[in-house]
């Protein structure tokens, strides 16, 4: 076996671990400890469903990452024995489609578990039964969210990514052309997240209840995870533009993988690390006793 | 620091709006000089109308509590400690009352009183 293929294949091995075991085990351990730390009777402005309905969900969230881990290790064991690579992929080197389609299957569950987020959110709002509204006497600026170091960052790597790629490629700007989807995709990778950066700071908060503190900290922790992510996506394009003149067709699908595994550290993982429970305020979702 | 508004409280939301800066700057909470929310944020924060928000700030900036910047923002006005001691929506309720006090004497009744007040309101208005 070449070096390279070993390569991918131990980095492969970490993308199954990371993404539908070890992250997936962490988020589970966290949710199973809000259960038993602030349960429904004591806490049940965190709980507009009963507490079946989340026992399901998570349960549902386990199931799925444990069918993904073995669904990772069926696609190793296949790529190891019977997948002909020779024919799979042009270049006869072990296909980046492997890593990459893999890698959107491990993602199912967590993006199912942002839309319970969002549903449980509005159900939050809908059924908030207090008249008071509470705000903060002071503006929320974009540098107090975001690090102006990691934004300068950010943006000079997004110049020098689309700069080097227009350089390898002669300036050559025409849609059918890769550089120009590259960095299409590029922009539009970055506008999405800038959108979800700004929703976050000016928006309406999402948690009706959520203590401002709280949210400054959860604001600040999300721009950090974003600028983060743009830094690398600008770096894995600009890998991708010189994989067309530097002959590194055999690093395509280790890159991708690699790729994958920083992005989900980069913004789960931060975001796991970050947010602690201890340090949320949960006194904001107990009832209040009524007043006489 | 916060402000809470009550949304069924019989007091108008701009209303509270103003008791409640005045009482932050009052209180030493907030100073001159510091920056204060934009309207629309303070708007989404509270769930309430812009228009709300912008009726109050635009009191509070006649009565020299705060003071709009251009588009650096808004901010507490230098002397908005001393401006702050009145209340004038008790002020207001106290001329009402003298003059409708004054009107009934006259033999003016509520409902005649209601009209004329109306039709003064809506002639500032033009």
């Amino acid at each position: 076996m070449e070096w390279y293929s070993l390569l991918f294949y131990l980095l492969f091995v970490g993308q199954i671990l990371l993404i539908s075991y070890w992250l997936p085990r962490r988020m589970s351990a966290r949710v199973a400890s809000i259960f038993e730390n602030y349960p429904p009777a004591e806490y049940p402005k965190l709980y507009p469903r009963s507490l079946d309905y989340y026992q399901l969900g998570h349960s549902l969230f386990v199931g799925c990452n444990r069918a993904i881990l073995l669904l990772g290790f069926g696609i190793l064991l296949a790529l190891l024995t019977v997948v002909d690579h020779a024919t799979f992929a042009d270049d006869g080197f072990i296909s980046e489609a492997w890593p990459a389609g893999y890698g959107m299957i491990q993602a199912l569950p967590f993006v199912l578990l942002e839309c319970i987020a969002f549903s449980q959110f509005r159900l939050m709002r809908a059924t908030q039964s207090d008249s008071t509204r509470k705000a903060e006497l002071r503006p929320r600026r974009f540098f107090d969210a975001a690090s102006p170091r990691l934004v300068v960052a950010a943006v000079a790597a997004f110049l020098l990514s689309v700069g080097v790629d227009l350089w390898i490629h002669d300036f050559v700007l025409s849609w059918d052309h890769d550089t120009t989807q590259r960095a299409f995709w590029l922009v539009v990778g970055n506008l999405f997240m800038v959108s979800i950066g700004l929703w976050q700071l000016y928006g309406r908060k999402q948690d009706p209840y959520q203590s401002f503190s709280d949210r400054a900290r959860q604001t600040r922790a999300q721009w950090t995870s974003l600028l983060s992510v743009s830094i690398v996506m600008s770096f894995f394009m600009l890998s991708t533009a010189v994989d067309d003149v530097a002959d590194i067709d055999f690093l395509d699908a280790p890159l991708m993988s690699l790729y994958f595994q920083i992005i989900v550290l980069l913004s789960i993982g931060l975001l796991l690390r970050t947010l602690r429970p201890e340090e949320i305020d949960f006194e904001v979702y107990r009832e209040r006793p009524a007043e006489t | 620091m916060e402000i809470t508004i009550d949304l069924e409280s019989p007091d108008p939301l701009f209303a509270q709006l103003i008791e409640q800066i005045k009482a932050a700057v009052q209180s030493g909470a907030i100073e001159s000089g510091d920056a204060l929310p934009s309207i629309r944020q303070l708007a989404r924060d509270l769930e309430i109308n812009n228009k709300t928000v912008a009726k109050a700030y635009r009191l509070l900036e006649r009565d020299s509590v705060i003071q709009t910047r251009g588009y650096r923002g808004t901010f507490v006005h230098p002397e908005a400690k001393a401006n702050s001691t009145i209340d004038l929506v008790a002020v207001v309720e106290e001329k009402l009352h003298a003059v409708v006090a004054e009107l009934r004497e006259l033999g003016a009744t509520d409902s005649e009183i209601r009209v004329a007040f109306g039709e003064v309101l809506n002639r500032r208005g033009r």
